[in-house]
């Protein structure tokens, strides 16, 4: 057995582990099942949801914020951060005022966004878009400083136009730190989505989880938050993949 | 008698600074938003003129208004910061502390970094009820992330000399914790610390806004419901100095204790 396959029967052998110890408590009575559903029973629920539910469609609406979130961060991030490494004085000054709104409790305002786009995914992507851009205008700012300027002499030595010296030097030089600033940006764009939905019960998964609370549905609570954390972990893995695969 | 007026090129200068592009900022926002507000030329009811945003900011920090619900979100954040620290710290120097541990548990606890905390809320709400405890749950357990992986973070710098040193003079398991791992780890641990005290904030004001008794998340969703918009802008406002505030105390206090700690980034969102 290899080493990471001993590692990973480790890890799976905790998770089930738990997940035994919670249907015994459950099933042997130790714990209501008014606080707590047998994880039999959440799986099923979930099954019964995914199969004859709405959970495909929910999580459809969930990826389309998260992409349509990721497409404006990409967009408006690369611009500014190109802006911001073009004009340096103004990239020193705002990068501190980035950093700043970055780490401030932001999402608290959501009640602006919904009475500014209504109750409505529109105002999820909004703010959502707001914690992909940071990272996305933050990683391309440095990226383009980190170009290494010996590849912008040999360009210049070689009598490169401006904008062959953007495409064959800059463009893939800046990409792999670009990419990570994307990968970053996804996952926080992923917390948000889901984190709103939940708290503004619009959209998707999260509305999913939600609505199962005001309905104290046991069971329903414990596999749409089952759901909410598969997609989360699904979601960092395919990430994880992807950029070891971009990096090859 | 007035002085002889500024060199304009002095002027701009000082405008052509980091600072001065920052402060000039921030200026025109509230001009353009001043300006808005006053004239009503986009969405009235959404923009509320600067003036009365702070005449409300002004009457929160006068008055004691605001004060139920203050003591509400300070007992779930202090609360919640102290669980995390409790938990998180013992927890980041044992699974730090073995290699073999550290591989098992680390890419479960990164995994488990991802998922919004907020979507825990409904359990903590069956097991908790709706008062201050389950706001703490969630605050505690976003800030339980942060702290304890950057302990772990810090575990992986401890040179493996001083741990080799304390058991060749015969120190237990927790002589070595608190005198070898503590002591070399405290900037990390600090950083983590106060990064878990910004997701704190965000976990219990967030699981406020969405069921709660008290708690100023509590009172900007009711303002919203009230759709007294002028007073959800300045309590928001205050919510961010009041955090700022603490960010920056914790961060001179850490500072002074471990200069490591300074070099620590901000949070993002731990949430």
């Amino acid at each position: 057995m290899s080493e990471s396959t001993r590692l990973a029967a480790w890890r799976l052998g905790i998770i089930v582990g738990a997940l035994l110890i919670v249907e015994a408590s459950v099933r042997g009575g130790w714990i209501s099942t008014f606080f707590l559903a047998a994880p039999t029973r959440a799986a099923l629920v979930f099954w019964q949801q995914l199969t004859y539910g709405n959970a495909l469609l929910l999580t459809s609406i969930t990826l389309c914020e998260i992409a349509a979130c990721l497409v404006i961060a990409a967009v408006f991030g690369v611009l500014a951060g190109f802006f911001l490494w073009r004009h340096k004085l103004i990239g020193t000054s705002y990068e501190m005022l980035l950093a700043a709104l970055f780490s401030s409790p932001v999402i608290l305002a959501y009640p602006i966004f919904l009475v500014t786009f209504g109750r409505t995914s529109a105002a999820v992507i909004a703010l959502s878009s707001i914690f992909g851009l940071i990272p996305i205008i933050m990683n391309t700012r440095s990226a383009f400083q980190n170009v290494n300027p010996i590849l912008l002499q040999v360009g210049a030595s070689m009598n490169l136009t401006r904008r062959q010296l953007f495409r064959h030097i800059l463009i893939p030089a800046v990409a792999p730190a670009i990419f990570s600033g994307f990968r970053l940006a996804l996952t926080y764009i992923l917390k948000s989505v889901l984190g709103l939905e939940y708290v503004a019960q619009v959209g998707g998964v999260g509305m999913w989880l939600s609505d199962a609370a005001y309905k104290f549905e046991v069971e329903e609570v414990y596999a749409g938050l089952f759901g909410t954390i598969a997609l989360s972990i699904l979601f960092l893995y395919l990430i994880n993949r992807s950029e070891r695969w971009f990096r090859k | 008698m007035a002085g002889p007026p500024p060199n304009r090129s002095a002027i701009a200068a000082k405008i052509q600074t980091p600072f001065g592009i920052r402060a000039l900022t921030l200026l025109g926002v509230v001009v353009i938003w001043e300006f808005i507000g006053r004239a009503g030329l986009l969405f009235p009811e959404l923009f509320p003129s600067v003036t009365e945003i702070l005449q409300s900011l002004w009457t929160y920090v006068t008055t004691p208004v605001m004060l139920p619900h203050l003591k509400a979100s300070l007992y779930e954040v202090g609360g919640a910061i102290a669980i995390a620290a409790v938990s998180g710290v013992p927890l980041g120097i044992l699974w730090g502390s073995k290699k073999s541990w550290l591989e098992i548990v680390e890419p479960l606890i990164l995994y488990a970094a991802v998922v919004p905390k907020i979507v825990i809320f409904p359990v903590f709400i069956l097991f908790l009820g709706i008062d201050v405890h389950s706001k703490l749950a969630v605050g505690a357990i976003a800030a339980f992330f942060p702290i304890s992986l950057l302990t772990i973070a810090g575990m992986r710098e401890v040179k493996k000399v001083y741990v080799d040193v304390a058991r060749t003079i015969g120190a237990s398991p927790l002589q070595i914790a608190m005198n070898v791992y503590l002591p070399a780890i405290a900037g990390q641990v600090f950083t983590g610390i106060r990064i878990g005290l910004g997701a704190a904030v965000t976990g219990a004001l967030l699981a406020e806004t969405k069921v709660a008794k008290a708690g100023l998340g509590f009172m900007i969703v009711e303002y919203y419901g009230q759709f007294r918009i002028a007073d959800m802008y300045s309590l928001l406002l205050f919510i961010f100095i009041l955090a700022s505030l603490a960010n920056w105390a914790m961060k001179s206090v850490f500072g002074f204790l471990s200069p490591v700690s300074r070099q620590g980034g901000d949070a993002g969102m731990y949430f």
